[in-house]
């Protein structure tokens, strides 16, 4: 298989949002004179992904997520920067590079609404000139995988969303693309289809080696697929690197519960933080490395009587949430 | 009552989002009143009058019937098809509010502000352009009022009967299509009915489409005499209250239908 | 190019078969639109008779130029039906324009071949049937170059008809809205030119003989195969100049297109 590395400098992309005047009149002004905002929706991201690695690419709504990927995918041209996936400008050579790799934008299909899902596939065969042996291999390789069997001769119209998403990903890989785009593939399954999805997406990268690039705002994707995350808000790129990383950076801060035999009027420990003191029950915040939980715990029973603890891991959503609020790296 | 204006108001204020749309609407209704009110004088060439209609009462029919497209909606209106495909019907059902008046009131919201806007504007364009005839005495003024309610009322009870096949066949838009094009042809849409010859307009007006258009046109020109422009809005009083209650008939076996299947 | 010519088959045979899916809604749209188109024009010849012609033209040679112009905006509303303005704003909404660019196929062709309305035949059949009325009345005096030139003269029209679609699609990628003005063009440039054109006003006759050529596509063909006098002394090659006005429009109207893409690539609604 072809190796795309993905390369992206100082990407930038400003839209003109057209202002809506009120009333009849307005709606006549608006025709002959136009008034603009420019909005940055994506605002001077660099990165680079080498082949097979697996991506999430995070961030709230409107952060410019979906933005960078109609980038990447060659939908959309921008404003400055440069991409270079492979040999190929996506928006400069579209037609040769959407050949290589594989798209599925969650929310739409790839496939024709009203044909049964293997018409729509073998359509698929001709547009791309995927050679039949080939082709045959693949469809029955994800056949198997994605559990398509079931439903290969309903129209897509009448499938469930969970299904659709499976027979979008089996279109998106029948001619064997080195990279795959993903936007939202998990948004509005449930669990159980959420799972089936990430396994196959696991198995596309690990076995084929296929580059993924996934953008998201379920948490438990990342955390259950990606090696790597990046984090977008406001056009910006706020982290990149290992998940680990990430919850090492920012989200430190461990958690000891402990419900005491009796009433304190103060607790205090050294080496954690009182968060909260209620009644007979304190959480104790502490940094990761500094201390660990039993050497606290030690200390906390030291000092009071104990009755019962749990000891609270980082919630990465918590993290990820004060990175956008407090802007960590701005 | 007091629901049914709400509603009425409702929908009317709602027209107000579509603007954009509204203004296309109006263009395109100007363009081809021109087009037609051009093949009109090519039609009487010398003649200054035909089947009692002066070139000058035949201009203004152009604009006329193009004033009213809007206000009656006569061409493809699905929305009760779409509703009940949608299964947005049960819950419409469980109103407190009659389904027949509750899209009339919607209806009649929108039909309102169609002809107060869009209307009125194509026949101030018209006045501009052509020296139009226009409605003589007061009487005359108010026996086209009553036209026009009658002829949206008619209108409606025709496209609501048209909408509802959509309780037996899976493809109602076909149907719907055919229904609108009856409508289309018999109304006196196209012509001015008294151009047809004496067979055609009998045929015509066993049916209920000529009281769409060609009743409202006839009161406006003044073509018909007191006695007969009473008996035309009598005739097309008649023919709201039969369309009426066929819907309601129809309506009733419809929802029996309905509930028998579950949606 | 057999790719493209197989690929663009294969692409219009789906849509077919999906139409034939429900096989009674479409044979009853079509009778339908038969129906309809048919009874228009009979009523509207009862009038023509009544009045003894429109113009100065017979009732033979109205139904001659007024089927001509069906047959083709008929057959070019099946073959362009990818580019119906009406439903392209849908498409780029719904995303499903984007699914194409996605796609290593010409997005030209794709857009072309994404839809192909069979029952469109019941107007062409019905413009077929006006046509023939049309020749059985008039009785051209058929020659070899008027034979040779007729099927041509269809070809232009659908070729402007074709660019007219092109051009209202092209124009909701800034609209985003699909917008009805350009209805005034389609359905109401094939309306106007179903009668001579000599009976418009001159501003209006002005406008489609400069800005947007019509006339040389219907009026002046039907001057010419129906041997009638140019009442605006054109000089006699107006009157085939009706492919090459065709392919003109057709080659302006992808111009736009292209430009349309480019300026969506760039803003991505």
């Amino acid at each position: 298989m072809r190796r795309m590395p993905i390369v992206v400098r100082e990407l930038k992309k400003t839209y003109q949002v057209a202002l809506q005047r009120r009333g009849a009149l307005g709606a006549l002004r608006s025709l002959v004179n136009r008034k603009t905002r420019l909005v940055r929706a994506v605002d001077g991201i660099s990165f680079e992904i080498a082949p097979g690695e697996l991506v999430g690419y995070l961030g709230p709504n409107g952060a410019g997520k979906s933005t960078t990927l109609k980038i990447l995918t060659g939908l959309l041209v921008p404003t400055s920067g440069e991409v270079q996936v492979g040999e190929f400008v996506p928006w400069r050579q579209r037609r040769s590079y959407v050949a290589h790799i594989g798209a599925v934008f969650g929310q739409r299909t790839s496939l024709w609404w009203d044909l049964p899902v293997i018409e729509s596939l073998e359509l698929l065969q001709h547009i791309y000139d995927v050679a039949p042996g080939k082709f045959r291999h693949n469809l029955d390789e994800f056949r198997k995988l994605l559990d398509l069997d079931a439903f290969v001769d309903t129209p897509v119209r009448s499938l469930s969303l969970g299904q659709r998403m499976r027979a979008d990903l089996c279109a998106a890989l029948l001619h064997e693309p080195p990279v795959l785009f993903l936007d939202e593939p998990t948004i509005g399954l449930d669990v159980v289809a959420k799972e089936r999805i990430r396994q196959f997406i696991r198995h596309i990268n690990q076995q084929r080696g296929v580059s993924v690039v996934l953008t998201t705002h379920d948490l438990s994707d990342v955390q259950k697929l990606c090696q790597r995350v990046m984090i977008i808000d406001k056009g910006r790129l706020l982290f990149d690197g290992q998940l680990s990383k990430l919850q090492e950076r920012f989200g430190g801060r461990r958690q000891v519960v402990v419900d005491f035999g009796e009433r304190y009027e103060a607790v205090q420990v050294e080496g954690a933080e009182v968060t909260q003191h209620e009644g007979q029950r304190a959480t104790f915040e502490f940094e990761q490395g500094t201390i660990s939980a039993s050497e606290l715990i030690g200390r906390i029973s030291a000092r009071y009587r104990i009755q019962d603890l749990q000891v609270r891991e980082p919630d990465i959503e918590a993290t990820i949430r004060r990175i956008y609020e407090q802007r960590l790296l701005g | 009552m007091r629901t049914f204006f709400e509603l009425v108001k409702l929908s009317a204020r709602r027209q107000f989002t579509y603007r954009a749309a509204a203004f296309a609407g109006l263009a395109t209704n100007v363009f081809f009143g021109l087009l037609r009110a051009a093949v009109m004088v090519a039609l009487y060439g010398e003649r200054g009058e035909a089947a009692g209609i002066s070139l000058q009462a035949a201009i203004t029919y152009t604009g006329i019937s193009q004033a009213v497209i809007a206000f009656l909606d006569l061409f493809g209106w699905w929305q009760v098809i779409q509703s009940v495909y949608s299964g947005q019907i049960s819950g419409d059902l469980l109103k407190p509010m009659d389904y027949f008046r509750f899209w009339m009131a919607q209806d009649l919201g929108r039909a309102l502000v169609n002809l107060a806007g869009r209307g009125v504007l194509i026949m101030l364009f018209y006045a501009a352009v052509f020296d139009i005839v226009l409605p003589g005495q007061p009487g005359q003024w108010l026996g086209l009022l009553a036209a026009l309610l009658l002829a949206w009322m008619v209108s409606f009870a025709w496209r609501f009967l048209v909408n509802l096949t959509a309780f037996w066949v899976p493809n109602a838009v076909g149907i719907g299509r055919l229904g609108y094009s009856l409508s289309w042809l018999m109304s006196g849409f196209l012509m001015p009915l008294r151009f047809y010859p004496e067979w055609f307009q009998k045929l015509c007006n066993l049916t209920p489409f000529p009281h769409m258009i060609n009743t409202i046109v006839e009161v406006y020109l003044g073509l018909l005499s007191g006695p007969e422009m009473m008996a035309a809005l009598l005739h097309q009083a008649l023919w709201a209250a039969a369309l009426t209650s066929a819907c309601y008939l129809v309506l009733r076996a419809g929802v029996r239908r309905l509930v028998i299947l579950g949606g | 190019m057999g790719r493209i010519f197989g690929l663009y088959r294969r692409l219009v045979a789906i849509r077919i078969r999906a139409q034939m899916q429900d096989r009674s809604s479409f044979l009853l749209e079509t009778l339908s639109t038969v129906l309809v188109s048919g009874v228009t024009f009979v009523t509207l010849a009862l009038v023509i008779q009544r009045f003894e012609g429109i113009g100065g033209w017979s009732l033979g040679e109205i139904a001659f130029l007024y089927g001509l112009v069906e047959v083709s905006f008929g057959l070019m509303d099946m073959i362009f039906s990818g580019f119906d303005p009406r439903d392209f704003g849908n498409r780029v909404r719904l995303g499903t324009f984007d699914q194409m660019l996605l796609r290593p196929v010409d997005i030209t062709l794709q857009v072309f071949s994404s839809e192909f309305i069979v029952r469109r035949l019941g107007r062409i059949a019905q413009g077929a049937v006006v046509l023939a009325v049309g020749l059985h009345l008039v009785e051209i005096e058929w020659t070899a170059a008027k034979v040779l030139y007729l099927p041509l003269v269809m070809l232009g029209q659908i070729a402007f008809f074709g660019s007219l679609f092109i051009i209202g699609s092209t124009i909701t990628f800034w609209t985003v809205e699909s917008i009805e003005v350009i209805n005034i063009f389609t359905y109401g440039g094939a309306e106007m030119m179903s009668y001579p054109m000599h009976i418009y006003p001159d501003w209006l006759r002005r406008f489609f003989t400069y800005l947007l050529p019509a006339i040389f596509l219907n009026y002046y063909p039907a001057l010419y195969f129906l041997n009638k006098p140019d009442p605006f002394g054109a000089p006699g090659w107006a009157a085939f100049l009706s492919p090459l006005v065709g392919a003109g429009m057709l080659a302006l109207s992808l111009a736009i297109w292209r430009v349309g893409i480019w300026h969506y690539q760039s803003t991505g609604t």
